[in-house]
């Protein structure tokens, strides 16, 4: 059974109908990069998925859980954490702050372990020993290297990805992309936006490229680079554009 | 033979202290409950419901649209001859301060909460948080550091404008600088002591204000 089922859901702001009858799985296991040109509904498919968007008509199932009931919100939430492409962190608390409070808080976690637990996971981002800075003193891609860590604070099985590293420089970005292949090493379910074709290559399983609300191509990452690429001339100079940054 | 008499003496100083009192009293109180109100309002303000965000707008805009010796006068005067019920110039000074600074709150409120971007918001609930543990862990103490020094400075606005209350009655220390300069016919000295002792009070408010903006401060 797939982990996440997206059933011929539709969702419109005001006139605009992003979704229309769509529908895509996502399994138990395995990295998906999701591409598509700007203003397609891959970031609207993410906030459906975590119910951050409520969805027109269809449904959503995460475990077998439907986003449209509010009180499997929770749930579903600490299920699939997400990184925003913005920097989320909090202002007013520092970096181990950032990480323990939610587990604290939520899940009525032990301070002390949330504590040990949240070290664990900084050193894991490469940020051991940067536990008492503000947010203001890290770089962009420290400060997404937190909001994963952060993210992880809550055992997700998955982690929803919304361009993660489009605001940071090539070096920044390829320490994000370093964690990630990490967590992916792990186990941990990936749904990622993202330009960084390299980083699909390398760790994606599947690759599924959107375009105005519809699944135009849904392969394997091998299948997806070798053939469909060359199939499809949309995909093609989408591909191309990018690569040209 | 009337010498003695335009003289300041021990008894005026127990005179005006007395009368700072009744100033910082009513302004006390009326600060306190004009922030509770003002809290709530502000809240109320931010609902994501149309309608309920509306409804403090028919509280609001009336305080901040007249000056507030107009609301005073309504209350004190007006007020007892279609409902009744007289007040004590104490009670209408109270009432009337209080409802002011609420209105005057609840903008403060309600910019304060506007002002944390959206994306705090979706963080915290993306965290698995419920509304309510985002505002409280997440919000309010952002919303803090931008409230604080602005209620400091509306709370020392309310202590002079709280100055009006003479016109109803009371001795507060406007009203007694005004008895003490009728009887001692000197006012440039009595109206320096008036000026230094609002001065007094006002100023390390508004070093406190400074303080606790940075205690509260944080950057972006
Ligand atoms: N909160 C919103 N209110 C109104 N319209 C929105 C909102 N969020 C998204 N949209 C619209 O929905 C469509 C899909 O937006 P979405 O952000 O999902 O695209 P995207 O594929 O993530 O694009 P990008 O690559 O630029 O991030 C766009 O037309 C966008 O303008
Ligand atoms: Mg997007």
């Amino acid at each position: 059974m797939p982990m996440i089922e997206v059933k011929n859901i539709r969702k419109s702001f005001g006139s605009n109908t992003v979704f229309d009858d769509f529908s895509v799985n996502f399994d138990q296991s395995g990295v998906t990069v999701i591409l598509g040109p700007s203003g397609t509904g891959k970031s609207t498919l993410l906030r459906c998925i975590n119910g951050l968007e409520t969805i027109d008509a269809g449904d959503i199932l995460v475990d077998s859980l439907s986003v449209k009931e509010k009180r499997n919100l929770r749930e579903i939430r600490l299920a699939c954490g997400m990184v925003f492409q913005q920097t989320t962190l909090f202002p007013h608390l520092d970096v181990l702050e950032n990480l323990v409070i939610s587990p604290v808080k939520i899940q009525k976690m032990d301070r002390k372990e949330a504590v040990d637990k949240a070290r664990a996971l900084l050193d894991k981002v490469g940020l051991g020993g940067r536990e008492h800075s503000k947010h203001n003193e890290l770089s962009g891609g420290e400060q997404q290297r937190i909001a994963i860590a952060r993210a992880m604070m809550m055992n997700p099985r998955a982690l929803l990805l919304d361009e993660i590293t489009s605001a940071l420089d090539p070096e920044m970005t390829a320490e994000v992309l370093r964690i990630l292949e990490k967590l992916a090493g792990d186990g941990v379910v990936m749904l990622a936006v993202t330009h960084e074709i390299s980083f699909a290559q390398r760790v994606a399983d599947r690759v599924i490229f959107l375009e105005k609300g519809n699944l135009v191509a849904d392969a394997s990452v091998d299948d997806f680079f070798s053939g469909i690429k060359s199939n499809n001339e949309r995909i093609a100079r989408f591909l191309q554009n990018i690569s040209q940054g | 033979m009337f010498e003695k008499y335009l003289k300041l003496t021990a008894y005026d100083a127990v005179f005006l202290l007395e009368a700072t009192g009744t100033s910082l009293w009513i302004t006390l109180v009326s600060i306190s409950i004009g922030t509770v109100i003002g809290v709530v309002m502000g809240i109320l303000r931010n609902s994501r419901n149309k309608l309920v965000s509306a409804i403090p707008l028919i509280y609001i805009e009336p305080l901040r649209n007249s000056p507030l010796i107009t609301q005073l006068f309504l209350v004190y005067y007006g007020l007892p001859v279609v409902s009744g019920i007289v007040l004590d110039s104490n009670t209408a000074a109270i009432i009337t301060l209080s409802l002011n600074t609420g209105a005057f709150f609840s903008v403060l409120m309600h910019n304060s909460i506007k002002a944390i971007p959206g994306a705090q918001w979706e963080a915290g609930l993306a965290l698995g948080h419920s509304r309510l543990s985002v505002f409280i862990n997440f919000i309010v103490p952002q919303v803090m550091r931008l409230l604080v020094p602005q209620a400091i400075t509306l709370y020392i606005n309310q202590l002079q404008c709280s100055s009006f209350v003479s016109l109803i009655g009371l001795i507060d220390l406007t009203k007694a600088g005004n008895i003490l300069n009728l009887r001692t016919m000197r006012p440039f000295l009595i109206w320096t002591i008036m000026f230094a002792i609002y001065f007094i009070i006002s100023y390390p408010l508004s070093q406190l204000a400074k303080k606790l903006e940075q205690k509260v401060a944080f950057s972006y």
